[in-house]
């Protein structure tokens, strides 16, 4: 236990030991890290495609009905897996979206792009009010209001999917894999049905796990359970019956989320950012979702690092920029407070600035902050 | 006829080329890229260091002395400008002309010190605009990253009446599109102002650089993508431009 208390960093990238589930090998190199050397050295693309065309293969309509779920945002990954399914491998994807918690003018326009580059898609507006209390649960009792956007964009997709009788989803990336994570998925291309519900509800009962301490607190009401139903995952028995194998694009194509973006583009007119995003330097990546700030935000303070370590660690891995370009971007937006859309937050929320501040010290752990002359500091600084 | 000059973005080692300044993918080294573009006969090179700003750095001195003893058509070097110390270095190292942004947006007063040492015939006022709505664009610094709260239209003019030169006014909304110039950008600033204005940003036919340069009234043309993924190449412009003047 003491171990996980010493806060240390990759010696290659500059991801973490504080995030969760990460691994590292004798000389500090942390495992996404090491996969991205059997990605650049080891794996055979050529390979990994062929099984993708023979998945495909097998899946392919003949009448021209839909064939593969693409759980989409219309962001950059989005744009990149639904146009190769269907212009490079002759599918036909229907997309699904998961709307996040306040979108963003250029998250709108990009989905709108999306769609008109065209794609079907069927977006799931579930009610505001709902969506805005399990935000704000998730932020109280977790640290993160993002936990109905984790919900809704797992479960909404395999609900369609029963729905439309479409067996095969094909998500973007295994995060686990290519960001740090642990090795147990290195060599996989899909999940079960029985994984997603393991790994994800992580031993609780997802959503419901929530409602209930909303339904204690007066939260969450009856006239609520309804929306709450979009949250949960369809009965195994229907996912089952169905045969639903759920798989990620980056099992089979090298997965480098600046490549994408330059797909999507060049393919869908996605457009990055206006200005930098909070937290960051990047402007191409999460874009939609005004909550995203902040969930940033509440990273950085459970775990050390924010948004700018992950992504300048992904980049480092892709060989866009080195580790001590990374250190400088870490240590000059790491952290960066989510001014913009903070106060729009606070009222979807629901609480006040001082309940907002109560909350994000309660998840500040002691081994990683120290209180200095009335100020908050890290003990461990990224060197 | 107007400058065709070719702007070569560098991080490291490499020259790379974005999209609405985003994403650094390499296209080439700027030895080579000069070496090509110089050969056929681009009138000027602008070598920009895209992530100066961002690290807090900038180290294109040894590039500008290998290079400028090879090419020899003006050569203007941008990036992470912060002093007039910088700017002695650049133009020793072989330099002709220097684009600075970022540093101006909060240090306007800059200007005058540089144009007073150095001249202003070697001060290139560097600007990035991004549209907002129907008639207004906004001045963008740190490579597109941050927003300065100016017009960029106003903040172009100011810098000219400050003693900059020549202005290199960069489209962020056509950058690496290939879709062509937002000329109306460039003629907002062009009709206003008496030094010459580089138009930059959005290249990707013969016919978008005679438009820049007719309805835009641009002294100049920048190009990156179009040249980089040889798309055109700067002697079918001049050839091109000849022929329809």
């Amino acid at each position: 236990m003491d171990s996980e208390k010493t806060v240390f960093y990759c010696s290659r990238c500059i991801n973490s030991n504080q995030r969760p589930g990460l691994t590292f090998d004798e000389q500090g190199v942390c495992d996404a890290c090491q996969y991205s050397d059997l990605k650049e050295k080891v794996i055979d693309w050529n390979e990994r495609e062929k099984e993708l065309v023979s998945l495909l293969d097998k899946y392919r309509s003949r009448d021209g009905s839909f064939d593969v779920i693409v759980p989409s945002s219309g962001g950059k990954d989005s744009c990149f897996v639904a146009h190769q399914l269907k212009h490079k491998y002759n599918m036909h994807p229907l997309a699904v979206t998961w709307a996040p918690a306040i979108y963003t003018d250029i998250g709108w326009q990009n989905l709108q792009s999306f769609r008109h580059a065209g794609f079907d898609t069927v977006l799931c507006l579930p009610d505001g009010k709902v969506y805005a209390k399990l935000a704000r649960l998730g932020f109280e009792l977790m640290g993160d209001p993002f936990w109905p956007w984790h919900y809704g964009q797992r479960a909404f997709p395999l609900s369609m999917a029963v729905k439309f009788k479409i067996p095969l989803i094909i998500y973007g990336e295994m995060t686990r894999v290519e960001y740090g994570g642990g090795k147990a998925l290195w060599y996989k291309p899909n999940e079960t049905y029985e994984d997603l519900k393991n790994y994800f509800h992580m031993n609780t009962k997802g959503v419901d796990s929530m409602v209930e301490e909303g339904l204690k607190y007066g939260l969450i009401d009856n006239g609520d359970l309804s929306s709450i139903d979009l949250y949960r995952l369809p009965p195994l028995e229907e996912a089952g019956k169905l045969g639903t194998e759920v798989h990620w694009f980056s099992y089979y194509k090298k997965w480098i989320p600046q490549e994408n973006y330059y797909y999507a583009s060049t393919n869908c007119r996605f457009k990055p950012n206006p200005k930098r995003s909070e937290g960051t330097y990047s402007k191409y990546a999460s874009l939609d979702d005004k909550i995203d700030g902040l969930h940033f935000y509440m990273q950085y303070i459970k775990f050390g690092f924010g948004r700018c370590t992950s992504e300048a660690s992904q980049e480092v891995r892709s060989g866009h920029i080195n580790r001590e370009e990374a250190v400088a971007l870490a240590n000059k937006y790491d952290g960066e407070f989510p001014q913009e859309h903070f106060k729009e937050c606070l009222e979807y929320m629901g609480i006040t600035e001082e309940e907002f501040r109560n909350v994000v010290d309660k998840f500040r752990p002691p081994h990683l902050w120290e209180k200095i002359d009335g100020q908050w500091h890290l003990k461990t600084r990224l060197k | 006829m107007a400058r065709i000059i070719v702007k070569l973005d560098i991080k490291g080692s490499n020259v790379v080329k974005g999209i609405h300044l985003e994403g650094i993918r390499p296209v080439g080294t700027p030895e080579q890229l000069a070496e090509k573009y110089y050969k056929d006969k681009a009138d000027e090179i602008i070598y920009l260091d895209v992530v100066a700003s961002l690290y807090g750095r900038n180290n294109l001195k040894e590039l500008v002395e290998r290079v400028s003893n090879n090419i020899f058509i003006p050569l203007t070097v941008g990036g992470g400008i912060r002093s007039l110390d910088d700017i002695h270095m650049l133009l020793r190292a072989g330099a002709d002309k220097v684009a600075v942004n970022t540093w101006l947006i909060e240090h306007p007063e800059f200007v005058s010190q540089a144009v007073k040492h150095f001249g202003s015939q070697c001060i290139v006022g560097s600007v990035h605009a991004r549209r907002t709505e129907k008639d207004h664009w906004e001045a963008l610094y740190n490579y597109g990253r941050d927003v300065s709260g100016k017009d960029a239209v106003k903040w172009a003019v100011e810098l000219v009446r400050l003693g900059v030169g020549e202005l290199l006014i960069t489209s962020v909304d056509q950058d690496g599109t290939m879709e062509g110039y937002d000329c109306g950008l460039i003629e907002r600033i062009s009709t206003r102002v008496k030094v010459p204005v580089i138009a930059s940003g959005g290249a990707g036919s013969l016919a978008h650089v005679r438009e820049v340069i007719y309805k835009g009234y641009a002294d100049a043309v920048c190009l990156s993508s179009a040249l980089h993924y040889n798309h055109l190449s700067v002697s079918q412009i001049k050839n091109f431009l000849k022929k329809t003047q």
